[in-house]
């Protein structure tokens, strides 16, 4: 391999980490955030280090501080067993973050010759490691609500399994008509088969094709994270905090952040198989390596006027009530804000700038285009990661004998007759 | 340096397997069995990883390690056995020494296989267990004993959950 290839692997890697693990304290802000907003109050916005609030996402990094500087605490009750009880936190973990990296953030980037995926792991086959290893995070559940010896654990993590086994048929299901539509099990190529259109129009994405799979597999989705309305696994107001009452400090964190990651993921599997991944709509991968120019020049003027709304809602909104004498820095936070805001537009401006006036051919167009599909990635999961806060802030949550009905009852035979329709249209569109 | 890779790889796993297997064996507590079984079955996973087996791979976590275990963790925590509802075994450690004894010669004929059985199948093309390969093999080729076998299994999932389920006094009422 050559630097370059070497240079690309690495990133992907780390790009793939990061979005993982940096998108939990974003996450934690947002939902607490978009809680406030629906419930009519601001939500966490006082915690500040010398001033800077960023909106109230340090609440998150003070949060990080307290849970590990937290006493970590063994209830007594517990005899044997206790390596597992450690272990259990771990496994769900790292099940959700390991099923991350199969996502695609970018089209295959030819460097020097070889076809490179922008994939923390570089496989075809991303939505059977995606089924596979995601089911792996449930045991973590039930070996830390069993082993916890205690009965509101214990059911919580029956609750678990159970909710989880039942809706696994649903999305296996789900996710062989979608196989059957895109004909591959690679992430990648499902997204390159999204690139086209319908009749010139409707962007060829899995939502329009298959809207009905789409939402057989985002309530399997939701199912599978654990999320309200199906958060019966951790029902507060019948069993404590279910499978993890026992836990505290860093071990809680984990099942906590285990969510997050967990649904961060479903977000874009979602995103990769219905949304058209890191597409724009109606311009696929070769025309915008091709036509990179005038898409540069949109963004030219595309990017000082999201900004400057940008700064304009930042100086109405990061301020105290006109009846407080003092601000708390906010002031300075805003115009440092400002400054340094403008200061990435100019930059972007000049990288765009560069790109618009360098010869046609050069490398510019190559590195500026996975840059931009990572960016249009992450644009889309954070809209699916928003949709999955409102649903939880929105919906009330079911009681546990309703999740069961609504699983076998009336998802299992939807997504049955969506895979006998879909085989049929297949094979007649194929014959 | 690959292959040292490899074989310490293999050695790990080989060392994972042969430590659940022993602590399903040896545990006191259904928690550690069940938890020796699940590193019992990722392990295998991996050795089949390490063959370059994607399709058995992705087949032995994603039924073995996330079905099989977790259903088999449902069984141990709803089916609440206590020792006094097993059979009773007098002589246990006469029949041990006894088994032991008759299975000894056995375990040359299990050395001889193993030793000559890797030599006895040729060798593989690099598709070999691969998603597709496989996919051709069962719905192409063999499609006909496919479906005849899994007719087959329906036949006795439906069997089983029939003798299986215990006529409630609400089912007799309705």
């Amino acid at each position: 391999m050559t630097t370059a290839q070497i240079l690309v692997t690495l990133g992907s890697i780390v790009l793939a980490a990061l979005l993982a693990l940096l998108m939990i304290p974003v996450l934690v802000w947002l939902e607490r955030r978009v809680c406030g907003l629906i419930q009519d109050r601001p939500g966490p916005n006082r915690t500040n280090v010398f001033g800077f609030r960023l909106g109230g996402v340090v609440q998150s990094f003070a949060d990080v501080v307290k849970l590990v500087t937290k006493e970590e605490y063994i209830p007594g009750h517990i005899r044997y067993g206790r390596w597992i009880f450690l272990l259990a936190p771990m496994i769900t973990f790292a099940s959700a973050l390991l099923a991350f990296m199969v996502i695609p953030f970018a089209d295959t980037v030819q460097v020097d010759g070889a076809a490179l995926r922008i994939q923390g792991l570089p496989v075809s086959y991303g939505i059977l490691w995606y089924l596979a290893i995601g089911s792996v995070g449930i045991l973590g559940m039930v070996f830390g609500g069993w082993l916890s010896h205690n009965k509101y654990s214990l059911l919580g993590a029956l609750r678990a399994a159970a909710q989880m086994i039942s809706y696994e048929l649903a999305l296996g299901l789900g996710v062989i008509s979608m196989i059957l539509t895109y004909d591959t099990i690679d992430f990648n190529a499902m997204v390159q088969w999204q690139s086209g259109t319908f009749w010139g129009i409707i962007p060829a994405w899995g939502l329009f094709i298959q809207p009905f799979a789409a939402v057989i597999i985002t309530v399997a989705l939701f199912v599978e994270t654990n999320r309200a309305p199906f958060s019966v696994a951790e029902g507060e107001s019948e069993i404590v905090a279910g499978f993890f009452t026992e836990y505290t400090a860093m071990k809680f964190a984990m099942y906590f952040m285990g969510e997050y990651v967990a649904m961060n993921t479903a977000g874009a599997v979602i995103v990769t198989m219905f949304l058209g991944g890191y597409q724009l709509p109606w311009i696929g991968t070769g025309t915008l390596l091709e036509h990179f120019r005038p898409v540069a020049g949109v963004l030219l003027l595309l990017v000082p006027a999201v900004m400057a709304l940008f700064i304009l809602w930042m100086r109405r909104n990061n301020r105290v009530r006109p009846t407080l004498s003092t601000d708390g820095g906010r002031g300075r936070e805003t115009r440092i804000l400002t400054g340094v805001l403008i200061g990435t537009t100019l930059l972007i401006e000049a990288v765009l700038l560069w790109l618009l006036l360098e010869p046609a051919g050069s490398i510019g167009a190559s590195v500026a285009v996975p840059l931009l599909q990572i960016v249009i990635f992450v644009v889309k999961l954070m809209l699916v990661n928003l949709f999955f806060i409102l649903i939880r802030w929105t919906l009330p949550r079911f009681r546990y004998d309703q999740v069961q009905v609504l699983g076998w009852r009336y998802l299992l035979p939807a997504a049955l007759a969506n895979l006998f329709v879909t085989s049929i249209l297949v094979a007649g569109v194929g014959s | 340096m690959i292959e040292m890779l490899e074989t310490s790889l293999f050695a790990l796993l080989t060392l994972g397997v042969l430590t659940g297997g022993l602590m399903i064996l040896l545990a006191r507590r259904p928690a550690t069995h069940a938890m020796g079984f699940f590193i019992v079955l990722l392990c295998v996973a991996g050795l089949f990883a390490l063959l370059h087996q994607s399709f058995l791979f992705f087949a032995q976590v994603l039924v073995s390690v996330g079905g099989v275990v977790i259903v088999t963790l449902i069984m141990i925590l709803t089916v609440n056995l206590r020792e006094t509802d097993l059979p009773p075994e007098p002589h246990k450690t006469r029949w041990l020494i006894g088994a032991a004894v008759v299975i000894a010669p056995l375990s040359l004929l299990l050395y001889r296989t193993l030793t000559t059985l890797g030599d006895a199948f040729p060798p593989v093309s690099d598709a070999f267990g691969g998603t597709r390969s496989l996919g051709t093999l069962l719905f192409h080729d063999g499609v006909l004993p496919l479906e005849i076998l899994s007719v087959l299994l329906l036949t006795a999932m439906v069997g089983a959950i029939i003798i299986g389920k215990k006529e409630q006094s609400y089912d007799r009422e309705s």
